[in-house]
């Protein structure tokens, strides 16, 4: 009866309720992991594969920085969830009789969002040192077309990375009054500054979701020998 | 004359408390909003018509209303922006008075359970404030009371919660953001005040006339400050230590 | 509360009962103050309002609350302040009033930024004050162009943390007087159409002007003047109720935003008059200040270019900001883009905007005593817009913001102090049935005359006939109209219950307007000279003789008018204020 209680105020409901949607994410989440990690990719000519740094650290650091991410819990608990589907209210689906305890059960791990970020920031310059190994593959300074992918997939990274809410609350988020605290006119600029990225967090989550696996599937198309990359250095 | 069919509910308690759609044609004029097609109706055709107004001009926030399954204000939406027919129901999230006339006295309750502001102990006065630190606060202070972002909110509107809602988390961070409050509240929103329920989905901040960016500005950064006293454990940690050596 | 029984026409009428010290009808920025300030000198206080608590005009408020803090002018006193609101009263304004308004308004700001509010800030983080048209210096303490947003939010804050009860969409029908003094009111709550009593030893009016007497106003909807008809009724008197201050720009297209307000802040900020064909015809009439010259000046020169044919097709002039650019508008007037682009689809930035005046303040109202704003009647005081003397002929930008907020607290004082020192008095059951049948009798009526129909021609008279530009023969027919129209008043009345039913609204406020409109009417036939808002064809100039304040009052079931001279300045303030010429 007590482990009853306590699961019902751990696991929210609409983890137990039937859901087509929710079962496909899982069986798309789980069939992502488990082909990165069956057929693991970690290298060709040079391209480091951005999942492969190594693998075992990248997925799940990376994952839970975008679970907990506040741009993918607005579209999981719309479009998994179905809390609610819709801003329409004549289309969205009335969920009143189904229960509901937003992020305060088991979404509470969602507040560690900000660890994540702070491991997310540690590995970043990996993906740009990556980009840099591409580049020197050959033995001299060569760009090829592949390069170029790596370092969109870093900037764009980065990009999410800088644009993350828990980062602006980092930066000044909790501060009211700049100008009582040291160095206040600079921190509010960069304040300024980072809010406008912000503004773009949701188009630069998707950007660098899509990228990732764009990169991933690229190489793996080299590696199966598909004529796709390009010696850029030779075209110039 | 070129005239739309506006389709309006109606009910009045003294007939039934289901209420119906009445279709009603208005005739067009340039530039019209949807507020003058109902007030059309209520002046010329039916003046029992129940409906609340007052500015006209989008300042004031009386005349929400569900125009085509979307919350807005009916002073600010053209009717050459929507479709042929408009469909105008009152915001349901609050208990229905009468036609477009809805019950919104609970917003006073919630507000009062908000502490009001309290200026930081020691604070010279008059204040000195730099202009930087008004912008954040400034922002919630456009908030017009018209109460869409709370019709909008599926928690406000399908499940039983303690959660006060957007309009309200708004003003909490108003004034926790005023760079002279001496209060922190962030602990009781996400107490007794139930941000915990808000899942960030965006709705209210889509649907604010005054283009508050609601959740980006106000909820997540309180959500934040919660993560700061409850769920961050270094900082929990660090906050337990030096309580401990500020006690010896 | 408590429920009573009246026998009206044979048939059990319930009301509810609702005692206090202080009943403060109106929630406006004043009615607010007024209201922190009773409760805080031990009354009993409710406050009751027409529409939703927050909802009120006030929050129409743009430019800001004039108030001499010198933060950015430091030659800024209050005797300059006092010097250009007596000057642009035109010297019928009431040099107390003017007095304590301008040294009290400093006091006002910093309580309500004490209060929580979040005034825009000098670089050395003082509060922030701009310039408007015949301030001296930039004068106006102002949150953006949201000003009384804010203090109506800052307000309503004070109110809700204290055990102060607001009623609102209540609406006050009439005032019950006993002896010369107040002894309660009557309403009905429109949300469920129940009756209510209240009993109370004063009563303040704080309901704002009557904008919506008129066609083409930048009033809200609940500006119809009730406070003025409820005061008339009780025997109070009114005052310069012929000074009506029309705004000169106002928007004209679309029609359903005919009146909407265009901010002082655009010829502030550089804007410029055209019209038709295309010249800056200010340089005509006010070669110095130009677009900047004192409201009425330019609404007049407007009026005058539209009248002689060389208005747009909309009856209106041009208003030209667009030659500061793109970046500048977006910046500094951010409200106004999207005004334009959101109800006319005109982007200000490329195109010139039309206006013509709109109806926007009423200087004249209820008459005070300066110390307390107690009327004439024991227990029942007046402030706000309401009210009258502080703006003599003409209101300057950003004077009624302080006024509401100076006078505001001042009439909550006295309000609390007279309360506790008086004691309840009855009211007779047989007015309150009478009252009571008269608001039922609009209800349930099958073939009542919809009131909107006289609502409608109210407006065309009085923007036809009383506008900014008036003649003795056109007030005269605009007065037979408004005769005319309160007999055919009696028929109104509207199907439906009592419950939330506008067009009965409508029904009770009729009577209210046709007072006030009278009043008007009245009062700028008596002022037979043009003097600040009042113009007058027949009379064009000012005159000494009429260097008076206008009363009106009611006598037996006519109104009286009277002239009574303006109360004369000490030597202390005269030298203070240059001396008027003619």
């Amino acid at each position: 009866m007590a482990i009853k209680t306590l699961l019902n105020s751990m696991i929210p409901s609409e983890l137990l309720e039937p859901n087509w949607r929710l079962l496909s994410f899982i069986v798309l989440l789980i069939s992502g992991i488990g082909v990165l990690m069956l057929y693991p990719m970690s290298e060709f000519h040079g391209y480091v594969d951005p999942f492969y740094a190594p693998t075992v650290l990248v997925v799940p650091i990376a994952g839970l920085f975008r679970l907990t991410c506040y741009a993918y819990r607005k579209d999981y608990h719309r479009h998994v969830f179905n809390h609610p589907n819709a801003c329409g209210i004549n289309i969205r689906g009335d969920s009143m009789t189904r229960d509901y305890s937003g992020e305060t059960k088991f979404f509470r791990v969602e507040n560690l969002h900000r660890y994540f970020l702070y491991a997310g920031i540690l590995i970043l310059p990996f993906f740009y040192y990556d980009f840099y190994i591409s580049l020197i593959y050959s033995g001299s300074f060569v760009l090829r077309l592949g390069s170029l992918l790596l370092l969109l997939n870093a900037v764009a990274l980065t990009l999410w990375a800088a644009s993350c809410h828990a980062l602006r609350h980092l930066i000044g988020g909790r501060t009211d009054c700049y100008g009582c605290a040291f160095a206040g006119s600079q921190r509010k600029s960069l304040f300024n500054w980072q809010s406008i990225l912000n503004g773009h967090h949701e188009f630069f989550a998707w950007f660098s979701l899509l990228t990732i696996i764009f990169v991933d599937l690229y190489l793996r198309g080299l590696a199966a020998g598909m004529p796709i990359d390009l010696n850029l250095s030779k075209l110039l | 004359m070129k005239e739309l069919t506006i389709n309006i509910f109606r009910m009045d308690p003294a007939v039934d408390n289901a209420g119906k759609y009445k279709k009603f044609n208005v005739p067009v004029q340039e530039g019209m909003v949807v507020l003058d097609a109902v007030r059309y109706v209520q002046e010329n055709i039916d003046p029992s018509l129940a409906l609340r107004w007052n500015c006209k001009a989008a300042r004031c926030g009386s005349c929400s209303a569900e125009i085509n399954g979307r919350p807005r204000l009916m002073c600010k939406t053209r009717v050459d922006m929507l479709e042929e027919e408009i469909t105008v129901s009152p915001i349901r999230a609050y208990p229905l008075i009468k036609d477009l006339v809805t019950d919104v006295s609970n917003n006073y309750e919630i507000e009062r359970r908000i502490p009001a502001f309290r200026p930081k102990k020691g604070a010279a006065q008059p204040f000195l404030i730099n202009q930087i630190d008004v912008t954040r606060s400034q922002e919630f202070r456009r908030c017009i009371e018209c109460f869409l972002c709370q019709d909008v909110c599926h928690v406000i509107r399908e499940h039983n919660t303690n959660y006060i809602g957007p309009r309200h988390a708004i003003k909490v961070a108003s004034l926790d953001m005023h760079p002279m409050d001496g209060i922190d509240r962030s602990p009781m929103l996400n107490g007794d005040l139930g941000l915990g329920f808000c899942n960030i989905t965006k709705c209210c901040q889509e649907v604010c006339p005054e283009g508050i960016k609601i959740t980006d500005n106000a909820i997540i950064p309180e959500k934040e400050r919660a993560v700061d006293y409850k769920y961050d454990p270094i900082l929990r940690l660090a906050r337990r230590l030096r309580r401990g050596s500020s006690a010896k | 509360m408590k429920t009573e029984n009246s026998k009206v026409n044979g048939i059990q009428k319930k009301y509810e009962t609702v005692s206090s010290d202080v009943l403060i009808i109106g929630a406006g920025g004043a009615g607010l103050r007024a209201a922190i300030e009773a409760f805080d000198n031990e009354a009993s206080v409710v406050v009751v309002s027409k529409s939703l608590l927050g909802k009120a005009h006030t929050v129409m408020a743009e430019g800001g609350i004039a108030a001499s803090v010198a933060n950015v002018d430091s030659k800024d006193n209050w005797k300059v302040h006092f010097s250009d609101t007596i000057v642009e009263g035109v010297y019928i304004g009431n040099w107390r009033m003017a007095e304590i308004m301008t040294k009290e308004a400093p006091d006002r700001v910093y309580e309500l930024e004490r209060y929580g509010a979040l005034f825009d800030r000098t670089p050395d983080g003082k509060i922030m004050q701009r310039a408007f048209g015949a301030h001296t210096y930039r004068r106006l303490c102002h949150v953006g162009d949201k000003t009384g947003l804010e203090l109506i939010r800052t307000l309503e804050d004070q109110i809700l943390h204290r055990d102060v009860n607001v009623m609102d969409e209540v609406f006050i029908t009439k005032l019950f007087i006993k002896n010369n003094s107040v002894s309660g009111a009557l309403g009905i709550r429109l949300r469920t159409g129940e009756i209510i009593l209240f009993r109370t030893k004063t009563v303040i009016l704080c309901t704002g002007g009557a904008g919506r007497l008129y066609k083409v106003t930048s009033n809200s909807w609940e500006s119809t003047g009730d406070g003025i008809a409820l005061a008339y009724n009780a025997g109070a008197e009114l005052m310069d109720m012929e000074m009506i201050q029309f705004h000169p720009t106002g928007m004209v297209y679309p029609p359903g935003v005919k009146g909407l307000l265009v901010t002082e802040g655009i010829r502030g900020e550089g804007g410029i008059l055209l019209n038709a064909k295309g010249e800056r015809f200010m340089l005509r009439y006010s070669p110095e200040k130009k677009e900047l010259d004192a409201r009425d000046v330019v609404a007049r020169a407007i009026h005058s270019e539209i009248e002689a044919g060389r208005g747009t097709e909309h009856n209106a002039v041009y208003l030209d900001i667009s030659q500061k650019g793109a970046k500048f508008i977006h910046q500094k007037l951010p409200g106004m883009y999207s005004q334009f682009m959101d109800f006319a689809g005109v982007d200000i930035t490329k195109q010139p905007m039309e206006v013509a005046p709109t109806v926007h303040y009423q200087m004249g109202g209820i008459r005070v005593d300066p110390e307390t704003c107690r009327t004439n009647i024991k227990g029942l005081f007046a402030a706000g817009e309401v009210a009258s003397g502080l703006h003599g002929a003409n209101r300057l930008g950003g004077n009624s913001l302080a006024d509401i907020l100076v006078f505001g607290k001042r009439a909550g004082l006295a309000a609390a102090i007279y309360s506790s020192k008086t004691a309840l008095s009855s009211i007779s059951t047989e007015e309150i049935s009478k009252e009571i049948a008269r608001i039922n009798s609009f209800a349930n009526k099958k073939k009542g005359l919809n009131p909107q129909t006289i609502i409608k021609v109210i407006g065309e008279t009085m923007s036809e006939k009383v506008g900014i530009v008036r003649d003795g023969k056109d007030l005269g027919l605009a007065l037979t109209k408004i005769q005319a129209l309160r007999k055919k008043a009696k028929n109104v009345g509207v199907s439906g219950s009592l419950k939330f039913n506008p067009g009965l609204l409508s029904c009770l406020e009729v009577e209210g307007m046709l007072t006030t409109a009278e009043a008007i009417i009245r009062s700028a036939i008596a002022r037979k000279e043009s003097r600040g808002a009042h113009t007058r064809k027949d009379f064009p100039k000012k005159d000494p003789k009429f260097k008076k304040n206008i009363l009106s009052y009611k006598n037996g079931n006519s109104m009286k008018l009277k002239m009574v001279s303006v109360p004369s300045m000490p030597d202390r303030l005269k030298q203070l204020v240059k001396l008027e010429v003619y």
